[in-house]
């Protein structure tokens, strides 16, 4: 979604180093979250102090991460943000539906185990359908 | 919105990507603003209208929509 076509321009290189920086701050994020999650059990045996720094770690990572995202979103040229913006709009309404009734599912009995996890999914593909839609929409020649 | 964007443009012989470059924008928003299917912040079209050194009403003008 950047590029004019046509050399480099600042607006290029803004969202290639936002991108840069979401990409570095997102590895970090997912490497001390894999560390929360098999740190435990694989390399400290539940010691309650390395667990609880992984804990705090994962989160403040995850703080800076979110802050990369929304600087990566303000680096974007307006029509880009609008349409990032919008998909996050239709993204929180179908994962807020579909957490409702896949929550159902399982007091009424048709599933035994929900698994939070697939939630993340139909958000993920949900924003990503959103976002192609829409910018197909505006930029269609 | 309706705009004189790409009349103003072909005056001038730029190309898409010459007036997004001139705005900091990608081609393809200034493509989906001559097109009518993005009307731009105020201050994208203040920039605009700076650009082509007119009044931004000249160059914007309210339609309602139908």
């Amino acid at each position: 979604m950047s590029g004019n076509g046509k050399g480099s321009t600042d607006l290029d290189a803004r969202i290639n180093q936002s991108s840069r920086s979401l990409f570095l701050c997102t590895t970090a994020w997912v490497a001390t979250t894999a560390a929360l999650g098999f740190g435990p059990k694989l390399w400290w045996d539940f010691d309650v102090t390395l667990t609880l720094i992984a804990l705090g770690l994962n989160l403040i990572v995850g703080i800076i991460m979110l802050t990369a995202n929304f600087r990566h979103l303000m680096s974007m040229d307006e029509l880009q943000r609008q349409t990032h913006l919008e998909a996050m709009a239709i993204t929180l309404g179908v994962t807020f539906v579909v957490t409702v009734t896949y929550g159902n599912l399982e007091s009424v009995g048709f599933l035994e185990d929900t698994q939070p996890t697939n939630i993340l999914f139909v958000t993920g593909v949900s924003y990503i359908v959103a976002i192609i839609a829409l910018w197909r929409r505006r930029t269609s020649e | 919105m309706n705009n004189k964007l790409k009349v103003l443009r072909a005056e001038r012989d730029w190309t898409q990507a010459d007036l997004a470059l001139a705005l900091d924008v990608t081609r393809q928003t200034v493509n989906a603003i001559e097109k009518g299917k993005y009307d731009p912040s105020l201050p994208l079209a203040f920039k605009i209208a700076v650009l082509f050194a007119m009044p931004i009403e000249q160059i914007f003008l309210y339609a309602k929509e139908a």
